[in-house]
């Protein structure tokens, strides 16, 4: 009878039961995600050149690890406070708590066992077509990368059955001690707000001393690459506990002087939404400046993977001067190099008697040669050209790279165009493109190189065009943006939803509030707009801060990336934009559960 | 004389058309003048709360007219409704219902505030109100620092600190013990007489409905007799209320 009886409050609360389902099965998706890269051995290795990477995915365990508990917890507070109601009420009726307590141990193991058994099963789907989305997307090459991966689906199902057996043992137990009476009236249950001046100086100075010192550590690392093992976990550290002091005083001295501001906070619901704000950031320390750091880490993960991508443009366009080249072109080359976006062309002739190939002087002074000098050490490249390639042994070796293969051991003689007419030899005609820009033309480039290695099988072997320098470098940095991308967008969703659930928890004690608000005369209008800007003050928050840690971030990776700040308005908006989606999502069923 | 609340001819379905319907109020007509402290009584299920949000705009009525203080209240769009709650009604329910995230004082400051009314005068109007209810030395606590019974006054206060043209309360003292109530009550007939507020309360306590000077009996979701206090002293009236209850609950 009680059983049925709980199932049909279950039924009653469909909406609140969908909402911490979908975020179970997010949590253990994204669990299940990370696992498959993470333990695949084989993935990591062949894709990361470097030895850093198993460490940092193992940290990347551990964080995950800990930021899943926390989630869980919230889920399993969120589920015990939808429950304690009815069940107090039970005992009240004179149901045994051994009984209940029982009640609310399978309960929630069913959640939990549930939710997981979904959550992996589409962390496997969603594996695979971000996965697939990722490698095509970014025209990357990752070997050994398979959405099902059997030690991976083991280690979420084991330790989700873990942490739901703790979570189901934990309510079981707080149900059994909590008095009848305190269960029926948790709801009304005071929340104090903590106004002790002195304290929160303190935590304002400790807090921003904290994230000084661990700004500090990224900058000292990322440039002394030796202190990175160390450095780390002592920024990880101070980061999260400043993070956390700074929210808890920064944010609510500012929201306790904007309700002092009675201009301000006696317009229209200013002060209720600040007042809502200022219980809500107690109440949120926690998650807010848990969420900045997962924001850090995944605008980080995201920004470093485009970095990696702005690295293989970089060697790339170090490598060979020209994008394209052409031996001898027939009517098909001739018309692919047409539909470039050519910024210059330039064709040059050469005969061999066997010894040595000749150029004709003349032509190098009429279409000066193009070759690209790569700085080992900034890794820095420059463009420059020389109309004199006989004496400039950077643009000899450019020039030997764009003949065949059988070409490339001679020596280049260039010649006055006399002595070039009289040698009797094989004449060849080499055309040579440099278009506006090597990514925008990469199909039609990549036609024309795999037209050449057809019309000269020698050049499969040797290569010597930008395209096959292309597909080496891409392959090896891919896999290395591949999991900047794929950790990102995981840490992105995981976070998001976190701060959506812990907000939606919230919504079911607003319902009253906000009708009461309604019965005395607020529009509908103002209710909307005063619960976008309490939704926007908690996603911003979190978002303001990890921006910060991510700019500071990037210190860490001065040394192994080329120019690690160049082009970051593209991750930071493509995540933006998501996170944007999470807000407006999260303010949509929020309404959807406060509105009628 | 200009009436506050005129009722006529309303009448309440609930349950759509084809679904199972069933009617709350039938034919509804009163009225209410300004000044007037009026009750409503009937057993529980006769339509008082019905009869009450559809006064107060958070619902319609199937048929039928409302006009308070000369405004046809049916023909409303939703932000016409919200402003007119806001301007034209206070509200005092029976669980109080108080932002616990505001202390009294920011409660009861609310309508002023969603009005845009400025700093300045919302101040004063505070002040003044709290005194009348006793409430100046808890304005800055919160909710959950409050009895039963300051919660009240200060859901009353909140209701009052507008100026509205009538004030209703559903059960207002439902949540209250006796001596609180009747602190309660005899601050309202206190505003009621030197402020000449109306006042509309439902209740189904005799005691409570001692202090109006008009009662409407309703029974099924009709208005089924009326009671006029007229000369008598609250304890003759809270005698012949006992005697009509008698008489009308068969
Ligand atoms: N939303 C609704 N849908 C259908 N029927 C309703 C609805 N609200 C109320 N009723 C019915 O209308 C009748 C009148 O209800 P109402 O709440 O007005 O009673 P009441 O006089 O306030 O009772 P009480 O003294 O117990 O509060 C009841 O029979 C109730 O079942
Ligand atoms: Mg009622």
């Amino acid at each position: 009878m009680l059983n049925k009886l709980a199932l049909s409050g279950i039924k009653h609360r469909i909406r609140d039961y969908s909402v911490l389902f979908s975020g179970l099965m997010i949590a253990s998706a994204i669990f299940y995600m990370f696992m498959s890269l993470a333990t695949n051995q084989a993935f990591l290795s062949s894709n990361s050149p470097a030895s850093a990477t198993s460490f940092i995915f193992a940290f990347g365990i551990v964080l995950l690890a800990i930021i899943t508990i926390v989630y869980i917890n919230y889920a399993n507070t969120f589920l015990l406070s939808m429950r304690q109601k009815e069940y107090g009420m039970f005992m009240m009726l004179g149901a045994k708590s051994s009984k209940i307590s029982r009640m609310i141990f399978v309960e929630t193991f069913a959640i939990g066992a549930i939710s997981t058994l979904i959550g992996s099963a589409i962390g496997i789907v969603a594996t695979k077509f971000v996965g697939q989305w990722l490698i095509s997307a970014l025209d990357m090459q990752v070997k050994h990368f398979s959405s099902f991966y059997a030690p991976a689906l083991l280690w979420t199902l084991l330790f989700f059955v873990v942490i739901f057996a703790f979570s189901a043992i934990r309510n079981a137990v707080s149900l059994r001690r909590s008095k009848v009476l305190t269960l029926l009236n948790r709801d009304s249950q005071p929340v104090k707000i903590k106004r002790n001046g002195v304290i929160k100086a303190v935590q304002a100075v400790l807090g921003l001393a904290l994230l000084a010192a661990g700004y500090y550590t990224m900058y000292f690392s990322g440039n002394n690459p030796g202190a990175i093992y160390v450095g780390i976990p002592v920024a990880l550290v101070t980061i999260v506990g400043g993070s956390y002091f700074t929210i808890n005083a920064f944010v609510t001295s500012v929201i306790v002087m904007l309700k002092k501001k009675t201009s301000f906070s006696q317009k229209g619901l200013n002060n209720f939404t600040l007042s809502q704000l200022s219980f809500r950031i107690n109440d949120y320390t926690k998650i807010l400046s848990m969420v900045s750091i997962m924001f850090a880490l995944a605008l980080g993960a995201i920004t470093v993977g485009l970095g990696f991508n702005n690295q293989i443009d970089n060697v790339v366009n170090g490598q060979n001067y020209y994008d394209v080249q052409v031996t001898d072109p027939d009517q098909a080359q001739t018309k692919r190099i047409k539909s470039l976006n050519v910024s210059k062309k330039a064709t040059y002739n050469f005969k061999t008697d066997g010894k040595a190939v000749y150029y004709r002087s003349s032509q190098f002074k009429s279409q000066p040669v193009g070759y690209s000098q790569m700085n080992m050490q900034t890794m820095a490249f420059k463009m420059k050209s020389s109309n004199d390639p006989a004496n400039n042994s950077n643009a000899r070796y450019e020039l030997m790279n764009t003949r065949l293969p059988q070409y490339r051991v001679l020596d280049a003689k260039f010649v006055s165009d006399a002595q070039y007419d009289a040698i009797n030899g094989k004449e060849t005609t080499t055309v040579l493109v440099k278009t506006n820009s090597f990514k925008n033309n990469l199909p039609t480039i990549k036609a024309i190189s795999k037209a050449e290695n057809k019309r000269y099988p020698s050049l499969k072997q040797a290569g010597g065009d930008k395209y096959a320098a292309y597909t080496i470098v891409n392959g090896f940095f891919s896999g290395l943006e591949f999991m900047g991308f794929f950790l990102g967008i995981a840490f992105l969703a995981m976070l998001a939803s976190c701060l959506m659930f812990k907000i939606l928890s919230g919504a079911n004690g607003d319902v009253k509030r906000y009708n009461m608000l309604y019965k005395i005369g607020t529009k509908q209008k103002v209710l909307r707009s005063t619960i976008n800007k309490e939704i926007a003050v908690l996603f911003s928050v979190p978002a303001i801060l990890g921006i910060i840690h991510v700019l500071i971030g990037l210190q860490l990776f001065v040394k192994i990336l080329y120019q690690p700040y160049r082009n970051i308005e593209i991750p930071f908006a493509i995540f933006l934009v998501l996170y944007l989606g999470y807000y407006f999502l999260t303010r949509y069923l929020y309404k959807k559960i406060v509105l009628k | 004389m200009q009436k506050i609340v005129d009722v006529q001819n309303v009448e309440k379905i609930y349950g759509k058309a084809g679904e199972k319907q069933f009617k709350a109020l039938s034919d509804v007509n009163f009225e209410v003048k300004p000044g007037e402290f009026v009750g409503i009584m009937g057993a529980s299920g006769s339509g008082k709360t019905t009869l009450l949000n559809i006064l107060s705009t958070l619902d319609t009525p199937t048929s039928g007219r409302v006009q308070i203080a000369g405004q046809d209240i049916t023909k409303l769009n939703n932000n016409q409704m919200a402003d007119f709650r806001a301007n034209k009604i206070g509200f005092i329910f029976q669980d109080f219902n108080l932002l616990e995230n505001l202390t009294a004082y920011e409660n009861i400051a609310l309508p002023l505030a969603l009005q845009n009314v400025s700093t300045k005068k919302i101040k004063p109007a505070v002040s003044s109100i709290a005194e009348k209810l006793g409430l100046t030395e808890i304005l800055n606590h919160y909710p959950t620092e409050l009895s039963g019974g300051q919660k009240q006054r200060v859901a009353a206060a909140r209701a009052l600190v507008h100026e509205p043209s009538i004030v209703f309360g559903d059960e207002p003292t439902g949540a209250l013990d006796s001596k609180s109530a009747r602190a309660l009550l005899d601050t309202l007939a206190k505003i009621n007489r030197d402020d000449d507020v109306s006042i509309l309360l439902v209740t189904h306590d005799p005691f409570s409905a001692s202090y109006c000077d008009r009662i409407l009996f309703i029974k099924d979701g009709e208005i089924g007799q009326e009671l006029k206090k007229e000369d008598n002293s609250r304890a003759e009236f809270y005698q012949e209320i006992l005697d009509s209850l008698g008489t009308f609950a068969e």
